[in-house]
């Protein structure tokens, strides 16, 4: 069986992208926290993220934005001097920022994070073209967001432009600000286009204790970003689309197994008795089948606060009989074989007749099934997230359409949004498509027993 | 005899399969109904009691007396639910009220001013029904249609198509495929409406109004056909291929019966029982996708009154729509085990 599954084109094509989707899963677990779904709703974790920004990669296509540039500022080195029996160091670490869009930024900021008391931290900002622009912090508080209409920010501006124009501005707007920072110099840096090129900063400390550095975010907040945007609270799609990948699998494949299994024994042993327990079992059968799964989980719901195994088992509790139909036929076709009725009328007993030629008919139904089940199972658990009845704190692809839904995302053109979640659906469901099909394809003939 | 004893053992079964669903539907939903009966009881008590209030300067009663009134009548509420009673009479007097369709008052939506459950329900329900069975009328005909034809090309470039239409069928969401039509060609290209049954205000006139609903029907139902027309085809062709290795399917082609002929008459005929179940499955199957579709079209179908019944916490409109749906749903498998009777000659006419 494994040798004529690898003989199919679309069986290997469909096991290269399972890999992927393996690969993104561990990346996930190892690049996101695991209080990931906390953050995602915590509306403060994305303030420094450009809202509604379409992907960074548009501007290849023509459209006049700007990137969204974060630049944490590492390698800090220290040096110590003795001024007057005073001692006093000075922690210093810069970085270069290549810009090569040709639309402003909408905001700049820096996020000092240290232990430690500073007095001052001086932030400086050489241009492309030369000439700087010096911001001071003093006594700044760790992990507070400076942005670009903070005093000292405007306060460097206005000496910057006091340089380049001989005027003095004092009430500078943001835009002013950014248009200093990103601007070509001369007279005109207010009403100049960006400039392009290596813009380079460097940053230092002065403390007259010891200071520890971390990581300290210089961030440009674009009108774009990243490989697939943001949406309406600027929380970036792709990273949203990677939370959600683990519980969607999830789902999918305890649904499919369990509907397949609990289905494909059910409808098996139905067909295999025959006469008045088949009928009673596709009586039960049709029971279930006759529940509107949708509306039902939604009152349960109300009930009971979903977790994924309540979900994935309320989904099976609601799908196993369409494989239980699909067994049935499966067993009646081996039933009716003259094989069957002459180990019968030898006296084998009726388990071992079950065990020797049923299951190896239904064994591989079941392996197909299970298979080609997990697309059913993961569209049904983000369908259900999408009307907002899914398992509570909990990133899922239904749920950031939910929210593209909402925000009315379709009709203000916000198509990364809607496009992405929804490409995502159907590629983790391509692989298993695939290799079911080409499953189906190869049991087929030893199904029909013929 | 035959068809008529047919008729009347499915109804027979049918019956109790509802009697067993609504069953467990109302175990699975106990808690939630018995939530909804108290706070009932406590809202139309409140407002008893507010009325009382209003006209005591007329009554002369006191607030004691007012009380004792008060008791009594959310007592009574509570008895035509027999809240109190046993077990299993509770069970089967509340399933009876739910059988004969009494859900109550919703807590929030409303349709034309009321807030009968059951009107708002009747409200939003036809809605649904034009929509999912002008899809479902579409996507058998075209389904069978292509199917047909492609079980008539089998072994040519078709063969290739069949991983992308499973692809299609399996896993692309009918709600998405919305979004994009409506970014697509409702917005960019403004071809059609997206959104709601009618254009606001509504056209005037018969003929204008069902050309205006037409038209915002288009994208819904492209929506619901394009996920679901290629999976139904796929299963055609492959119920119809394998009837054509039949032996009559041989013997009718000896006798030099046009293509056509035994392609609709001998071959189809045959097959399609089978194709009825595949429908029947196809439809249950689908119906789920397509109330979500409702909602991104904002066709005020049941579809978006769940989505709005879950936003507003409204339970009774939940509870009604989901027993409501099973009896349509049974309904609607029942109709297909006739069709499945009339199509197949060994039960039409009988087989003793």
């Amino acid at each position: 069986m494994w040798k004529e599954l690898l003989k199919s084109r679309s069986a290997l094509l469909g096991i290269a992208i399972l890999a992927v989707l393996a690969i993104l899963t561990v990346y996930s677990f190892v690049a996101l926290p695991s209080n990931f779904s906390l953050t995602w709703q915590n509306g403060e974790a994305w303030e420094l993220y450009p809202v509604d920004a379409p992907p960074q990669w548009v501007s290849l296509f023509g459209v006049n934005t700007a990137a969204t540039v974060t630049t944490n500022l590492t390698g800090w080195t220290s040096q110590t001097y003795s001024v007057g029996g005073s001692n006093f160091s000075v922690y210093s670490a810069s970085t270069t920022i290549k810009w090569s869009s040709k639309a402003f930024p909408q905001e700049v900021a820096f996020v000092p994070t240290y232990s430690g008391a500073p007095s001052t931290i001086t932030l400086t900002w050489t241009k492309p073209q030369g000439g700087s622009i010096t911001v001071s912090l003093a006594e700044p508080a760790s992990g507070e967001a400076y942005e670009a209409q903070s005093p000292d920010f405007v306060s460097g501006a206005s000496q910057y432009i006091l340089n380049q124009t001989g005027e003095y501005q004092t009430q500078l707007s943001k835009g002013q600000v950014i248009s200093t920072f990103f601007g070509q110099p001369g007279p005109g840096i207010l009403s100049s286009s960006p400039a392009q090129g290596t813009y380079s900063l460097s940053v230092q400390v002065l403390s007259s204790g010891a200071v520890t550095m971390s990581g300290s975010p210089f961030v440009i907040v674009g009108t774009s970003y990243g490989l697939m945007g943001t949406d309406s609270q600027g929380r970036p799609i792709d990273l949203g689309l990677l939370a959600g990948l683990p519980n969607a699998l999830e789902v999918g494949f305890l649904v499919s197994i369990i509907s397949v299994v609990v289905g494909i024994v059910f409808g098996g042993l139905s067909g295999y008795f025959g006469a008045r327990k088949d009928s009673l079992m596709q009586w039960v059968a049709l029971v279930i089948l006759a529940m509107p799964a949708l509306p039902f989980l939604v009152v349960i719901s109300f009930t009971t606060r979903l977790s994924i195994l309540v979900e994935v088992l309320l989904i099976a509790a609601l799908s196993w009989p369409f494989y239980a139909i699909i067994a049935r036929t499966v067993a009646l076709s081996v039933k009716s074989q003259t094989f069957v009725e002459a180990d019968k009328a030898m006296g084998v007993p009726s388990y071992r007749v079950f065990a020797s030629h049923f299951m190896p008919r239904l064994v591989p139904v079941t392996v197909a099934y299970t298979v080609l089940g997990i697309p059913g199972g993961i569209l049904l658990a983000e369908t259900l997230s999408f009307i907002g009845v899914g398992p509570v704190n909990l990133v899922t692809w239904g749920g950031i359409l939910d929210a593209a839904f909402v925000s009315q995302a379709a009709v203000f053109g916000f198509w990364w949004w809607v496009v992405f979640p929804g490409l995502m659906i159907i590629i983790s469901a391509l692989p298993f498509v695939m290799l079911g099909f080409a499953l189906e394809r190869i049991i087929a003939p030893r199904v029909s027993a013929k | 005899m035959g068809f008529g004893r047919f008729v009347l053992t499915k109804a027979v079964s049918y019956f109790l399969v509802l009697m067993a669903t609504v069953s467990i539907l109302y175990l699975a939903t106990y808690r939630v109904i018995q939530k909804v009966i108290t706070s009932s009881a406590a809202a139309l008590g409140e407002e008893y009691k507010q009325n009382l209030l209003r006209s005591t300067h007329l009554s002369g009663l006191t607030p004691t007396q007012v009380q004792v009134l008060v008791t009594d009548f959310e007592k009574s509420y509570l008895a035509q639910f027999a809240f109190s009673q046993p077990l299993p009479v509770k069970f089967s007097v509340q399933i009876f009220r739910l059988l004969t369709l009494n859900f109550g008052q919703s807590y929030v939506l409303k349709w034309n001013g009321s807030q009968s459950v059951n009107v708002i329900i009747a409200g939003y329900l036809p809605n649904t029904i034009l929509l999912f069975t002008t899809a479902t009328l579409i996507l058998i005909a075209l389904g069978t249609i292509i199917g047909l034809l492609a079980a008539r090309s089998a072994g040519s470039g078709w063969d290739r198509v069949v991983p992308i239409i499973a692809v299609v069928h399996s896993s692309l969401p009918a709600w998405w495929l919305g979004f994009l039509l409506i970014a697509g060609l409702g917005y960019d290209l403004n071809l059609l409406p997206t959104q709601g049954l009618t254009s606001v205000p509504a056209p005037t006139g018969a003929l204008a109004y069902a050309l205006n609903v037409g038209e915002h029907m288009v994208l819904p139902v492209l929506s619901i056909l394009i996920v679901g027309l290629g999976g139904f085809a796929y299963v055609v062709r492959s119920l119809v291929i394998s009837t054509m290795g039949e032996d009559f399917v041989l013997t009718a082609r000896a006798r030099g019966l046009p293509e056509s002929r035994i392609l609709f008459r001998h071959i189809l005929r045959t097959a399609s029982p089978a194709i009825t179940t595949q429908a029947i499955l196809a439809i249950t199957g689908s119906f789920g996708g397509a109330l979500v579709t409702e909602i991104v079209f904002n066709w005020p179908g049941i579809g978006l009154l769940t989505y709005m019944a879950i936003f507003s916490n409204d339970l009774p409109v939940i509870i009604g729509i989901t027993f409501v749906l099973t009896i349509i749903l049974l309904v609607g498998l029942f109709i297909g085990e006739l069709v499945y009777g009339l199509l197949d000659p060994r039960i039409r006419v009988g087989n003793e």
